[in-house]
């Protein structure tokens, strides 16, 4: 589930990802929030499998948002490609959240609209590629 | 060599950066707008990121404007803004298999499993020049818009892109060189933090090879290919999509998906040789090209390149000829930034070093001359003889 819910909120559109974020922190105490490392940009090193060989190479460096917090005890860890500060920060809360004793019920339940959405989104992006299909004829 | 500092000039620099801006903007056109940078000139941001080792569409959009197109300027600009962030992690490894295609063909086989996509592509084009888009408005922009949405809606489905690799099928069925039994899973070499040494380990050669000018790389492929070498690759696959990337969580190291980023990935298959008595049976040799963004002729190129190097290294029964097959060669000199700077170095000051070229010149004059012969030359020996002389007195002063 973790693995789900770092992919859906990493390319869901960083605006609904905030606003699930205020309402995390809307069912915390005020100064909850305690920032181990707040927003910044940073680099990550793409590392790439590459099938010849089957091993790993460094391809590039990629630009990244990042920020690190503790969220009522438990830490959370957001990052996401590009320049998005607010984003990354909002991914660290939620992450806190449901990585806190318990997790985050409510915070679950709002991952699955976001979730659906992300999925129609790639069917369509896809579907608009599969109309050149091709199968060429030989002679 | 030696150089000297060249001091002064400050205000002439200045101005001239100024002229710089003047030329970029004195045909009265309205400004280009990151976004229109990014979106509808979308290979030259593409080069400046994978030739600049930095993945940052927007920033990349920023340096080609800055650039005014120019790919290497552009590829410098990121590479020095990379060295500007902290560096504080490494994805987990990007699996091709996992990229959501948008573009996907073989020129290997025709029918591949999951079928072929021709996506983005203007392989199938005449190379006309499209007067009509001199005269692009509003409504052509709609004309597309709505073709789209009707591509959308009549390949509507549950489909999201991924398909098998060609690779996988190639390996199934003992067509190609197996996967080597000690798969080296050691930490990746890294070019930004040690120098390339000789021979050089798989992962070096690979981000060297990735991050290299397009143009060097083509050039070094296409000679091999050509004749000045003995590949003869054919395209098993060649991808292009978003591929999802993922870092290590600080706490348990479970992945964390960070998003996703456009790419271009492919193999090619060179040809097959009957073998010695003894060796391993007959298989085709593969190569591995990458880049970010829809970068397809380096990524061609790259795996072109890596399939020659690594017959050479394996003793291929080709690829051991020519300059694409000297690894030290073709690493070495295939990096566009520090190609261009040496280059561009050539246009500051060399005032002193060219003095000295000025003296032997000199030099080698009177030599030719006192050694052309008769009364004249002999004068001239003379002549010259005795000007050494002087000069050597004057240093032993």
């Amino acid at each position: 589930m973790d693995d789900d819910r770092t992919m859906i909120l990493a390319a869901s559109p960083a605006a609904a990802v905030c606003a699930l974020a205020e309402q995390v922190l809307a069912r915390h105490a005020a100064g909850a929030v305690q920032w181990i490392q707040p927003p910044r940009l940073a680099l990550v090193q793409l590392r790439v499998a590459e099938s010849v060989a089957e091993t790993a190479f460094n391809a590039c460096d990629v630009l990244v948002a990042e920020a690190r917090v503790e969220l009522a005890g438990a830490f959370g860890f957001g990052m996401v490609l590009g320049d998005d500060l607010a984003h990354a920060a909002a991914l660290a809360v939620l992450d806190a959240a449901a990585r806190a004793p318990g997790g985050d019920p409510a915070l679950e339940a709002a991952l699955a609209p976001l979730g659906q959405a992300l999925r129609a989104a790639q069917q369509r992006r896809f579907a608009v590629s599969a109309a050149t299909r091709v199968m060429f004829e030989t002679f | 060599m030696g150089y000297i500092a060249a001091r002064g000039g400050t205000a002439a620099i200045l101005n001239a950066e100024v002229l710089v801006e003047h030329y970029r903007l004195r045909g009265d056109t309205p400004p280009l707008t990151l976004g229109q940078v990014q979106h509808q000139l979308r290979h030259a941001v593409g080069r400046a990121m994978h030739e600049g080792a930095l993945y940052a569409p927007q920033l990349a959009a920023l340096a080609v404007k800055q650039a005014e197109g120019d790919s290497i300027e552009a590829s410098f600009l990121l590479r020095a803004y990379r060295a500007t962030l902290p560096r504080v992690m490494a994805t987990l490894p990007a699996q091709g298999r996992s990229m959501q295609c948008a573009r996907r063909i073989s020129a290997a086989f025709r029918d591949i499993p999951g079928g072929q996509l021709l996506g983005p592509s203007t392989d199938y084009q005449i190379r006309l020049l499209r007067a009509a888009l001199a005269r692009e408005c509003d409504e052509d922009i709609a004309r597309i818009a709505t073709l789209v949405e009707g591509f959308a809606a009549t390949h509507a489905g549950p489909d999201v892109g991924h398909f098998p690799k060609v690779v996988d099928h190639l390996r199934a069925h003992q067509m190609v060189v197996p996967v080597p039994a000690a798969v080296d899973d050691a930490e990746p070499f890294d070019i930004t933090r040690q120098a390339l040494q000789f021979p050089c380990p798989r992962s070096a050669r690979l981000q060297a090879l990735a991050q290299a000018d397009t143009g060097s790389l083509l050039t070094y492929a296409y000679s091999s290919v050509r004749g000045y070498g003995d590949a003869h690759p054919t395209l098993a696959e060649l991808r292009y999509g978003h591929l999802p990337v993922a870092v290590a969580h600080p706490v348990d190291g479970s992945p964390v998906w960070i998003g996703e980023l456009e790419a271009t990935e492919c193999e090619t298959v060179s040809k097959a040789h009957s073998v010695r008595a003894g060796d391993a049976a007959p298989r085709f040799h593969l190569g591995y090209g990458f880049t970010v963004g829809q970068g397809e002729v380096k990524a061609i190129s790259m795996a072109i390149l890596d399939s020659v190097l690594t017959q050479v290294r394996s003793g291929g029964l080709s690829g051991e000829s020519g300059p694409a097959a000297d690894e030290e060669f073709v690493l070495l000199h295939s990096d566009g930034i520090e190609a261009s700077g040496f280059t561009a170095h050539y246009k500051l000051p060399h005032y002193v070093t060219f003095e000295a070229d000025l003296q032997v010149l000199e030099r080698a004059k009177r030599h030719a001359a006192a050694n052309a012969g008769g009364r004249l030359g002999r004068a001239l020996a003379a002549a010259f003889a005795a000007d050494a002389l002087t000069e050597g007195t004057t240093a032993d002063a």
